[in-house]
């Protein structure tokens, strides 16, 4: 008599898989056609406990419940992509800063109003940092340039005489457009 | 032109999804869904709640065994999965994602919670002919859930997942972070402790 099957090899057996060698061992040994049978009570068993179902009516009720939930929720508009391009969009505002000389968006008063809950961003007419973004993908090189793994800093840093004047009129064009 | 439905025996559920010519396939429909739902659109979110509420409703049913902690768990699994979504990257199938989110939740559900209270009958005898009988078969049903509840938390994931819930064994070890083998291992004595629960109580378990 070779060993007894194993559990995992019972359970395919019960389940109605299994081996033709698991097949022809329980054939031939008691103790283990007693464990097949007995798992297969237990599947027979356990499949005896439904359970009830809700009127149809319900499924509709909690579908509005969680959507209702949901919308009380913060609203969650960082996507991956988005949240690290704005971290460059906020370095690029202070890089451009440095080198053209000009801050781009005016010091805003020392208190404002707090933001509701659930807006994480402002209008989009209102976020300075979108024209850079647009001033930077349409300057020469766009943010193709910045995808060499180089920076911002090294980027910027780069920039000849002429680049470096023709991102600030991009930058300013974009700044005033998106202010119109 | 509606073509014949597709069964999604693969995520585990027992839904069918009527597909239109043209149409995105499910599969498809779920990841561009999930994709919007990452974006932050809450009708993408509501199309998956439609989807898997049933599903998430039952198994969460299976760990309280009442509607009314059942309907709360299975709303704050739609909410945690809700936060969460823009942390999921597909590396494995959404059911699966929230699947483990459910278990999770009802696990944490059950540590909390005060010792369970004896559940209400489902059914009252009427004079209807046959009601006895269908007293007598839902008492066994509510017998056999609370054995099931009484299993060690491993075998009780388990079986659920597999039995109730039709997954396969890859499917279930995905969703516990098992493996195959442990999967049935673990699933093979849920049904021996099951029998052996049930005679405890005195029920014959034939």
């Amino acid at each position: 008599m070779t060993r007894h099957l194993s559990d995992e090899s019972l359970l395919d057996l019960a389940e109605g898989d299994g081996t033709a060698a698991g097949r022809a061992h329980v054939g031939a040994c008691a103790a283990c056609a007693a464990r097949v049978e007995a798992a297969r009570a237990g599947l027979a068993l356990a499949r005896r406990a439904d359970i009830p179902e809700p009127s149809p009516l319900y499924w509709e009720a909690m579908r509005r419940n969680v959507g209702r939930r949901i919308a009380q929720e913060p609203r969650r508009l960082w996507s991956a992509w988005l949240a690290p391009l704005a971290a460059t969009a906020a370095v690029a505002v202070a890089a451009a800063a440095l080198t053209i000389g000009r801050v781009p968006a005016p010091p805003r008063p020392a208190v404002e109003p707090p933001l509701p809950a659930w807006s994480a961003l402002p209008p989009a007419e209102d976020d300075a940092s979108l024209a850079v973004i647009e001033g930077l993908a349409t300057a020469e090189g766009g943010l193709s340039a910045m995808d060499e793994g180089r920076g911002v800093g090294a980027f910027l840093a780069g920039l000849s005489e002429e680049d470096s004047r023709a991102l600030a009129e991009s930058l300013r064009g974009a700044s005033e457009g998106g202010r119109s | 032109m509606t073509t014949p439905v597709l069964a999604l025996s693969s995520l585990g559920l027992s839904a069918v999804v009527a597909r239109t010519e043209g149409e995105p396939r499910p599969r498809e429909a779920e990841r561009e869904a999930v994709e919007a739902c990452r974006r932050g659109e809450r009708e993408a979110f509501d199309q998956l709640v439609v989807r898997y509420q049933r599903d998430v409703y039952r198994l969460c049913y299976r760990y309280v065994n009442n509607h009314e902690d059942a309907n709360d768990l299975a709303q704050e699994v739609f909410l945690k999965a809700w936060r969460a979504i823009g942390r999921f990257r597909g590396e494995s199938a959404f059911s699966t994602w929230l699947y483990r989110i459910a278990v999770n939740a009802c696990l944490n559900f059950r540590a909390l919670r005060r010792p369970a209270t004896q559940d209400l009958p489902e059914a009252l005898a009427d004079p209807v002919p046959g009601a006895a009988a269908r007293v007598e078969s839902a008492d066994e049903a509510r017998r056999v859930r609370e054995a099931v509840r009484r299993l060690p938390e491993k075998q009780r994931a388990t079986l659920i997942l597999k039995i109730y819930h039709e997954l396969t064994h890859e499917e279930v070890a995905a969703v516990l972070g098992s493996t195959v083998g442990t999967v049935k291992a673990n699933l093979f004595h849920a049904l021996g402790n099951l029998r052996r629960l049930m005679a405890e109580e005195g029920s014959p378990s034939r």
